[in-house]
């Protein structure tokens, strides 16, 4: 609102940005266009700003009109064919229309009589009382002798530039809706600001080649598009923002010296040059993960930051294949990753899995057969969907404290789940196969025995992942996706981790009535009252990369979700904040589908909503460098009702904003 | 230096080397402490004779049947079965393992409520429900199974009456190749009886069938039939599916494993299958049948006597020896038949419980009633006893407690050892009062 409000401090350029932007909507729209482009501003953002232009400098007469709605769809079509090249190459076209179109409009300006410069920039004095009396006037006037440091009227006359303004009031207001808006893209405009003063006061530009819009349309702007915008924040992005000031300076200069033969600016087009080459160099050149291109434009540098790391930490198993434990009820593992007895050099990241009792023993009796060790003849399961690759089932089981070293691997089973991911489980007991090779088995279904095959003293499962097909193939680090483990008498939930050596592990029992209450399909549609709220109809869809997600019809707003056989959670919302879909968001975050362990689904928000003021712009201050705080959220699942038939559950979720420093 | 202990004279036939019918005479190895705790100390405190049950072995038994059946199939559900031993603290002991409850009387039913097992969690079985306890079980979703078709019929009404849908099975019995064949519980498998009650059922839209149970037998010594019972169930279930369009959602294989007593009759120590060897038959037949994963219907257990048999101990005192006409030494203990009902069926283990003479003795054990049947051991190998000598019964921890009698004497303390070792009575030894509580002298007779 601040920003829509100094731009009418010229309401020429407003009604002319106007006009330009619904010119170039309606040309799209004739077009047909995409439409969600349209709805963005794809196309008219660049039209905006040259109508705000040429609103600033012309006279309003017929001609300006009718020359203003040919350069407008000249400047689509620009938008067009400029999104389609760089798109190509994953990059954007920013304002490379609009520094054309305007080029071209004060080329021919020069030719065409019919349009001529306005004096209204000269005498704005006179728009000033127009508008908002003397006492307007008076305010701007007062900035602009205010006694101020040339430093900081130079700031704020550059801010105020960005609005084809040129004063003091201006530039304070930009400045205040950017602290308002964004704390990071503050500290960037101050530090391209400042860089590019420095660089000058070094290398000491004439005079006459710098002027207000310079600086803030380039060294500003680019300052903010590196260090926040187009590159996530950190510390990588804002030592780049540094660098890019300099060198945007030594364009803005060099081009100035071309276009100024024909007495022309050079506008924005060192800032598109600058970033344009940094951003494919970016996404050439540069180790992954010290400067990471924005993945998703949230319009916010915090937003894109803190949904960045949030995403990261929460989102990158998104894709995995899960993968479950290959048997029924509590194992222990016996041997881990890398374990000393057998787990070593190619095949070291396996894992072995016994059954024992209260006193830890794996045997009842006198262990002298095989029947006597609990996980003997246990049933063996496919830890998820996949087609049988291979079986080898013809070695006989050993007697207890016996090894085969010829058939080391004993009976196996290797199912393929995907190209390049294949599960291996050995030491089966013979002619317990309940599959065969070319079989589709699916999650949790029996296929085989644990037995004591191959080089094997003692009944055990072994289990590895591996990326060929081949019973010896080496092992692959791959995580299982959810389970529960217990150490010391503690159970946890594990996600998408490996289980440790001496834990006791089983698979999570889902609870059907969750799993039934957390089933949203597409085309559900649900009518929510809660107390103090008017009525909010939803409705459930999936999109065409099939990703549901809940659209409120009431509020417009949308909130996408994911839901697996054991967790359903939301990966994000759009909208509006004091819906009840909001609320339903922030409650059902993280909810495991399951009830047995009775422990609390953990997991943390994107620190945006955050509701603690004060905090929260300490923290977008330093967030590239240092996250302070963090916003958890927690979920228990209780059983109210034990019906087995018919059982009833629970949710209790709590958010604890926590600081690490206290 | 104590002065030696007394041993009577005896003369014996000499033994030498094999194992004799007696086996390995391991009976002789005195119990001196249950639990840690020992036996001399619990009679001092609770008297003798005195009934001990050991916490800590009964959830050790919980735990290893679960153990045995929930990693070979993914969905079990113990009830545990109050017949076989309904002292509140015990039951709370397994519902606090996880166990629901099973009952065969209202009495029981109304045991199992207030010991805090949810309705829906009570199975109620038995051919003789009255019509107010069916009423209070359907009131409380519990599952109620069928026995007769006039039980059904009833359940019908009383459902019409409370406009409640009752969640019901049928009990099922079936020839499973033993023998006796229990065919006068339940429904007819191969009569096709079984399957015309699941019609009705369906057809009465008044009951929800949710489940299928079998009882086969007690005390079962092959593990072939539940496979038989586990595949007849399962075709039931298959057919209720594809047929009357209803899910059945678990099945009930009732009880019936053996403890680790010896039953009468048997030659030596039989040895009876484990629990581990039940589960492997049962869970391969379901798993094996064809279900979809996710319609695995649950797998409900009522085992009582597998859990509890050998967590219970029976101590006692020697009241008295004696020469019988035939020249055999005979012993009168202080308990007998009537408060341990199981020596009818199995040859109970005993021990003496301090140390002993390294001879035995053939002996014949007498309880202290004054009735000709209060054998407790016809035959029994055991060192030489003497008046005020203790012994330790072994495994009388299921059903004695629960039909023992009050004849001539009365029922005894019943102590429970916790798993710190700490003993605590859960039921107290009779009175006269207690007795006499509910007798009611006519009028005529008051004068005294």
């Amino acid at each position: 609102m601040l920003l829509l409000l100094v731009s009418f401090f010229n309401p020429y350029a407003g009604i002319a940005g106007l006009v330009a932007t619904v010119i170039a909507i309606s040309v799209s729209h004739f077009t047909g266009l995409n439409k969600a482009f349209i709805q963005k501003g794809n196309y008219s953002y660049n039209a905006l700003i040259i109508g705000i232009g040429m609103g600033a400098i012309y006279n309003f007469s017929i001609a300006f009109w009718i020359l203003l709605t040919f350069i407008i769809i000249f400047s689509v079509i620009l938008s067009v064919v400029f999104q389609n090249i760089l798109g190509k190459y994953g990059l954007p076209f920013l304002t490379i229309p609009f520094v054309l179109c305007f080029l071209l409009v004060l080329l021919v300006t020069n030719v065409f009589e019919a349009i001529d410069f306005t004096y209204r920039n000269i005498y704005w004095m006179n728009d000033a009382y127009a508008i908002g009396s003397s006492y307007l006037v008076k305010l701007i006037m007062y900035f602009d002798r205010l006694e101020m440091p040339a430093l900081l009227s130079t700031f704020f006359k550059a801010l105020s530039s960005l609005y084809f303004q040129n004063n003091v009031l201006a530039g304070m207001i930009i400045a205040l809706g950017v602290l308002i808006h964004s704390r990071i893209i503050f500290s960037l405009i101050i530090i391209g600001f400042l860089t590019a003063y420095t660089f000058n006061n070094i290398v000491m530009a004439h005079p006459e080649g710098m002027n207000y819009y310079l600086i803030g349309g380039n060294f500003i702007l680019i300052s903010v598009a590196i260090g926040g915008f187009f590159i996530i924040p950190s510390l990588h992005s804002y030592i780049w923002a540094v660098v890019s000031v300099p060198i945007t300076f030594i364009i803005v200069m060099a081009l100035g010296r071309i276009t100024g033969q024909w007495g022309l600016p050079v506008f924005s087009m060192p800032f598109c040059i600058v970033l344009l080459s940094f951003l494919y160099f970016f996404s050439l050149k540069i180790q992954k993960g010290r400067v990471v291109a924005t993945p998703l434009q949230l319009y916010s540098p915090e937003k894109n930051l803190y949904n960045y790391l949030n995403n990261k930490e929460r989102l990158q198993n998104i894709n995995h294949i899960r993968l479950q434990l290959p048997f029924i009820g509590k194992w222990m593992v016996s041997q881990g990753y890398d374990g000393n007895i057998t787990h070593k050099g190619d095949w070291s990241k396996a894992l072995d899995f016994i059954i024992v009792d209260q006193e830890l023993k794996t045997y009842k009796n006198y262990a002298l057969h095989v029947e006597d060790f609990y996980c003997y003849n246990k049933p063996v399961l496919a830890p998820a969907d996949g087609f049988v690759q291979q079986i080898d089932d013809y070695i006989d089981d050993n007697a207890i404290g016996k090894i085969n070293q010829q058939k080391n691997w004993g009976n196996t089973i290797v199912i393929k789940h995907a190209e390049g991911l294949y599960t291996k489980m050995s030491h089966l007991k013979k002619h317990s196969f309940k599959v065969k090779v070319g079989d589709f088995v699916k999650q949790g279904d029996v296929i085989a025995a644990c037995g004591n095959s191959g080089r094997s003293p003692e009944p055990h499962l072994h289990f590895q992942v591996q990326t060929t097909p081949y019973i010896g193939s080496k092992t692959f680090i791959y995580p299982l996706s959810y389970f529960v483990s217990e150490n010391n008498g503690k159970e946890i939930v594990q996600e998408f981790s490996i289980p440790q050596e001496t834990a006791i592990v089983n698979n999570i029992n889902h609870n059907p009535t969750l799993k039934q209450a957390f089933e949203f399909l597409p085309g559900f549609n649900l009518t929510v009252n809660a107390e103090g709220m008017e009525e909010n109809k939803w409705e459930v869809f999936t999109d065409a990369y099939n990703n549901s997600y809940f659209y409120c019809h009431t509020t417009k707003s949308f909130a996408y979700f994911k839901r697996n056989e054991t967790v359903f959670y939301f990966t994000s919302f759009d909208g509006d904040k004091y819906s009840l879909l909001y609320h339903f968001y922030i409650a059902c975050y993280k909810i495991y589908l399951a009830t047995e362990p009775a422990v609390a689904a953990l997991d943390k928000f994107p620190l945006q909503l955050s509701k603690n003021t004060l905090s929260k712009w300490l923290q977008d201050f330093i967030a590239p460098f240092y996250i302070f705080s963090r916003l958890h959220f927690e979920s228990l699942n209780k059983v109210v009702s034990n019906d087995f038939l018919n059982p009833s559950v629970s949710i209790s979720t709590k958010q604890v904003l926590q600081f690490l420093s206290f | 230096m104590s002065k030696l202990k007394y041993e009577r004279p005896l003369i014996k036939k000499l033994n030498a080397g094999m194992m004799n019918k007696f086996g390995a005479q391991s009976e002789c190895t005195p119990v001196t402490h249950i639990d840690g705790v020992s036996v001399k100390s619990i009679i001092q405190k609770y008297g003798s004779p005195v009934f001990v049950l050991s916490e800590q072995k009964m959830r050790q038994n919980y735990k290893s049947a679960v153990r045995a059946f929930s990693t070979r199939y993914p969905k079990v559900q113990f009830a545990w079965s109050y017949k076989t031993h309904y002292n509140n603290a015990v039951c709370r002991v397994f519902h606090q393992e996880g166990s629901w409850g099973e009952v065969v009387s209202g009495f029981e039913y109304r045991k199992a409520l207030s010991n805090g097992v949810p309705g829906s969690n009570i199975i109620f079985n038995g051919p003789d429900k009255h019509a107010e306890e069916i009423k209070l079980a359907i009131e409380n979703d519990s599952l109620i199974h069928i026995d007769h078709f006039e039980e059904l019929y009833l359940l019908i009404d009383l459902c019409a009456q409370l406009d409640k849908k009752a969640r019901v099975a049928i009990r099922v019995n079936m020839d499973t190749g033993i023998y006796p064949m229990w065919d006068r519980f339940g429904f007819n498998y191969e009569n096709g009886q079984a399957w015309q009650a699941l019609n009705k059922i369906v057809e009465s839209g008044k009951l929800q069938l949710v489940g299928l149970h079998s009882h086969i037998g007690t005390y079962m010594l092959s593990t072939a039939a539940y496979g038989v019972a586990a595949s007849k169930l399962c075709d039931l279930a298959m057919n209720s599916k594809s047929q009357l369009h209803t899910t059945i959602k678990y099945i009930d294989l009732g009880g019936g494993f053996p403890s680790a007593n010896t039953l009468k009759g048997s030659y030596g120590n039989v040895p009876t299958p484990s629990v581990d060897e039940f589960a492997e038959v049962i869970t391969t037949t379901i798993l094996n049948y064809g279900f979809k994963t996710e319609d695995l219907p649950l797998l409900i257990l009522e085992s009582g006597r597998v859990l509890i048999d050998d967590a219970g101990y029976l101590l006692g005192s020697v009241l008295a020896n004696k020469k019988l006409s035939d020249g055999r030494k005979a012993t009168i203990m202080d308990f007998g038949v009537n408060i341990m009902f199981t020596s009818f069926w199995y040859d109970h283990k005993i021990s003496p419980a301090q140390e002993v003479s390294q001879f035995n003795e053939d002996t014949v054990l007498y309880g202290p009633l004054c009735m000709n049947i209060d054998i407790v051991r016809e035959s029994v190998n055991l060192p030489l006893l003497n008046r005020g000598d203790h012994v330790v019964v072994h495994k009388v921890g299921a059903y004695n407690m629960t039909q023992w009698m009050q004849f001539i004497a009365m029922r005894p303390n019943i102590v429970l050892i916790d798993t710190n070792n700490e003993t605590h009575i859960i039921r107290q030894a009779e009175t006269l009062d207690y007795l006499e509580q509910l007798e009611v002298i006519p009028e005529h007779l008051q004068k005294k």
